[in-house]
C-alpha cells in the first residue's frame, strides 16, 4: 500500500521536503524476465503504466506480444488506417472488428528532451528523464517514448532508435527506445 | 454569432497568487470575498448560476464535487446551473465560455465563474505525477511524459526550422516578467529578471530553463458575467463578448499536427476574430497562454500576427510590447503570474475587464484599448480556446 507510507511518512517530515523519500519506487530491471504479470503493486491513483491483463483490457494481446519481442497495433481493415495506441474501434469508420499488425521496430528521433528536475512519484530515480517523438520506418506513426541508451546530450535529431520492450518490477511489460550509437 | 443575447463581463478580482499558505478552499473564500469588494452592487441573491473552473480538485485537493462547495463558501445558492468546468489548463476559461454560453442563450442571467488550482503540495512529486495525467496517461505519461519536455521539443522544432534562438526565448520572458513587476498579484511581482540572468538560469528541459517555464501556482480568481440589459447595474465599462472559438483534434502525442504550426490555434482564432467580425491586427492587446517562452512565439504565429518563423523576432523587435503592434500578456503572463491551472483563464478575463476600465498601474495599461483577446491552450496544445472582448461604449 504505497500511497498508505506516503501519508505516514509525511506526516513527520516538514512541508515541501518529502519528495526524495515518499516515492512508491517503481523498479525497471534491465533485464528481461520471463514471469506472468503478478498484481500491480501501485495503486491505480498513482500508476502510470496501462492494466494489461485480459480482465482490465480489451488489447492486452498488445502486451503478450510485446513479451514475445513483436510490436504491434491495431488496424482498421475497411480503410486500412494505422491505429495508436491499440484501439477496439475505429475513430474514422467507427469500425468495431480491427486487424491486428506487427509495426517495424526501428525509426529515427524527430525530436527529443529530457526532464532534469521535477519527476513524478516512482520516477525521481530515472532523473534525467530522456524522452522523444520517433518516426518509425515506413509507416505513418510518429510515436512519443523514453530514450534510454544515451545520454540526452548525445543524442542528435535524426539519430536512430529502435523499439526496446522492458519489464516492470510487478511482472507487466511496457516499451521503449534504444539509441543506436 | 448574430442571434445570441449581448454577454458582458462586469468586474471580477483575483486572489495573491504563489505559493500560498491557504487551503482550496480557503483560496475560493478569497476569491469570493473580492469579487464582492470589487463589485459593490451585486448582492449573492442576484446569482443565477455558477460555474466552477478547477483542473484537478481530486488529485491536488482530494475533493470531488466542487461546485457546490465553491456555492456554499460564496454564500450563493443557484438555482439556474451550478457546475465545474474541466479543461486541464484552459479549465478557467471553461468556466467563462460555460456562463457566458448559458447567458447568451437565454438559460442564465447572472453568473458567477470562478477558477481556482491548488498545485503546491508536502510532496511536489506528487503534484508532478498529478500534472502527468493530463496526456494520454498510460501511452504518454508513462514514458514520462510531462509538459516542460513536450514545450522543450516544441522549442527544438522551431530553433531548427527557423533558427529561433535562446535569447529570443528570454525575451519572452523578461518581457512578462517587467509587465508582472507592475502586478502585486503576481507571483513574481518582486522579482527582475534580465534576459542575461535568464540565460543563465539552470536547464530544466533542454533546450528550456527555469525562466522558460510558468511555475507551480496557488490561486483563485473570479469574474460577474451578466446578459447585456443587466450590465449598466454593476458597472459603467463593461468589457463585451464579442467573439469565441475554440479547436480539438487529437490527445495522444502520436496522432498530433505540426509541432510548430498550431493549425488548431488558427482554426480557433479565425472562429473567434470571425465572430467579432476583426481581424488579429485590429487587437490592442492579447492575453496568450505562455506557458513557456516557445508557446508564446508559436502563438503570435498561429494567431497571424506574424508569419511562421518570425516569432522570434516579433519579441525581440518589441513588437508584442507596450508600444509595439499588440500588446502581449500586460498581466505578466503565465510566466510571471504564475499558473494555477483553473484561475489562469478567469485572471486573464480580470486583466481585460481592469485594462478597459483604465484601473491597472501605468506601466501595464495599454492606451485606450477597445478590443482584446484571451487565449488558452491545454494539454499539448491539442487544444486552443478563445475568446473576443470589446470595450463597453
Ligand atoms: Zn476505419
Amino acid at each position: 500500500m504505497p500511497a498508505l507510507a506516503v501519508t505516514k511518512r509525511r506526516a513527520k517530515k516538514a512541508p515541501r521536503a518529502v519528495s526524495e523519500t515518499a516515492a512508491p519506487k517503481i523498479e525497471v530491471p534491465t533485464e528481461r524476465t520471463a514471469e506472468a504479470p503478478k498484481k500491480p503493486t501501485t495503486l491505480t491513483l498513482l500508476d502510470f503504466f496501462p492494466q494489461e491483463e485480459s480482465q482490465q483490457t480489451r488489447v492486452s494481446r498488445f502486451f503478450t506480444e510485446l513479451r514475445a519481442g513483436r510490436f504491434m497495433t491495431t488496424r482498421c481493415p475497411k480503410d486500412k488506417k494505422l491505429l495508436w495506441p491499440p484501439r477496439v474501434t475505429c475513430p474514422q469508420c467507427h469500425a468495431e472488428e480491427l486487424d491486428w499488425v506487427e509495426l517495424p521496430q526501428r525509426g529515427h528521433l524527430y525530436a527529443f528532451s529530457a526532464l532534469l528536475a521535477g519527476a513524478p512519484l516512482g520516477m525521481e530515480a530515472d532523473l534525467p528523464i530522456t524522452v522523444g517523438l520517433v518516426d518509425l520506418e515506413g509507416v505513418p506513426l510518429r510515436l512519443f517514448g523514453r530514450l534510454v541508451g544515451a545520454p540526452w546530450n548525445e543524442i542528435r535529431v535524426g539519430q536512430r532508435v529502435r523499439v526496446e520492450p522492458f519489464d516492470l518490477a510487478d511482472g507487466r511489460v511496457f516499451y521503449r527506445f534504444h539509441v543506436e550509437g | 454569432m448574430t442571434s445570441v443575447r449581448p454577454v458582458a463581463v462586469v468586474g471580477g478580482a483575483t486572489t495573491k497568487f504563489g505559493v500560498r499558505q491557504a487551503t482550496w478552499s480557503e483560496l475560493v473564500q478569497e476569491a469570493g470575498a473580492r469579487l464582492f469588494a470589487a463589485i459593490p452592487n451585486l448582492a449573492a441573491s442576484d446569482v443565477d448560476s455558477l460555474f466552477v473552473g478547477a483542473a484537478e480538485p481530486e488529485r491536488f485537493a482530494f475533493q470531488s464535487h466542487v461546485a457546490p462547495l465553491a456555492a456554499e463558501l460564496l454564500g450563493l445558492e443557484p438555482h439556474r446551473i451550478v457546475q465545474r468546468t474541466e479543461l486541464a489548463c484552459a479549465s478557467g476559461q471553461s468556466a467563462i465560455r460555460s456562463a457566458y454560453a448559458a447567458i447568451a442563450a437565454g438559460l442564465a442571467d447572472v453568473a458567477v465563474a470562478l477558477g481556482v488550482e491548488k498545485m503546491n503540495l508536502p510532496s511536489m512529486a506528487e503534484a508532478n505525477t498529478s500534472m502527468a495525467c493530463v496526456m494520454d496517461r498510460p501511452w504518454d505519461g508513462a514514458h514520462g511524459a510531462t509538459a516542460p519536455p513536450f514545450f522543450a521539443m516544441v522549442a527544438q522544432r522551431h530553433m531548427l526550422e527557423y533558427g529561433t534562438t535562446e535569447d529570443q526565448l528570454a525575451a519572452v520572458s523578461e518581457k512578462n516578467h517587467r509587465f508582472a513587476n507592475s502586478n502585486p498579484e503576481a507571483q513574481f511581482h518582486e522579482k527582475s529578471f534580465s534576459r542575461e540572468k535568464l540565460l543563465r538560469l539552470p536547464l530544466i528541459a533542454p533546450p528550456l530553463r527555469l525562466g522558460d517555464c510558468s511555475s507551480m501556482t496557488d490561486g483563485a480568481a473570479a469574474v460577474l458575467l451578466v446578459s447585456g440589459e443587466l450590465a449598466r447595474k454593476y458597472t459603467d465599462t463593461p468589457a463585451w463578448i464579442r467573439g469565441s472559438g475554440q479547436h480539438a483534434s487529437w490527445h495522444n502525442l502520436a496522432n498530433a499536427g505540426s509541432l510548430t504550426d498550431w493549425t488548431g490555434m488558427r482554426i480557433a482564432a479565425r472562429e473567434a476574430l470571425g465572430s467579432a467580425g476583426i481581424t488579429a491586427s485590429q487587437l490592442d492587446f492579447a492575453e496568450l497562454h505562455d506557458c513557456f517562452t516557445i508557446s508564446e512565439i508559436v502563438e503570435y504565429e498561429a494567431l497571424g500576427l506574424c508569419k511562421p518563423g518570425e516569432g522570434g523576432a516579433y519579441v525581440t523587435d518589441g513588437r508584442s510590447d507596450l508600444g509595439g503592434d499588440v500588446v502581449v500578456n500586460p498581466r505578466g503572463g503565465l510566466l510571471g503570474c504564475g499558473h494555477p491551472l483553473g484561475a489562469t483563464g478567469v485572471a486573464q478575463a480580470v486583466e481585460v475587464y481592469r485594462q478597459f476600465a483604465h484601473t491597472v498601474p501605468p506601466a501595464r495599461q495599454v492606451p485606450d484599448p477597445e478590443w482584446a483577446l484571451v487565449h488558452n491552450l491545454s494539454g499539448s496544445a491539442n487544444v486552443h480556446s478563445m475568446m473576443v472582448y470589446a470595450r463597453g461604449g
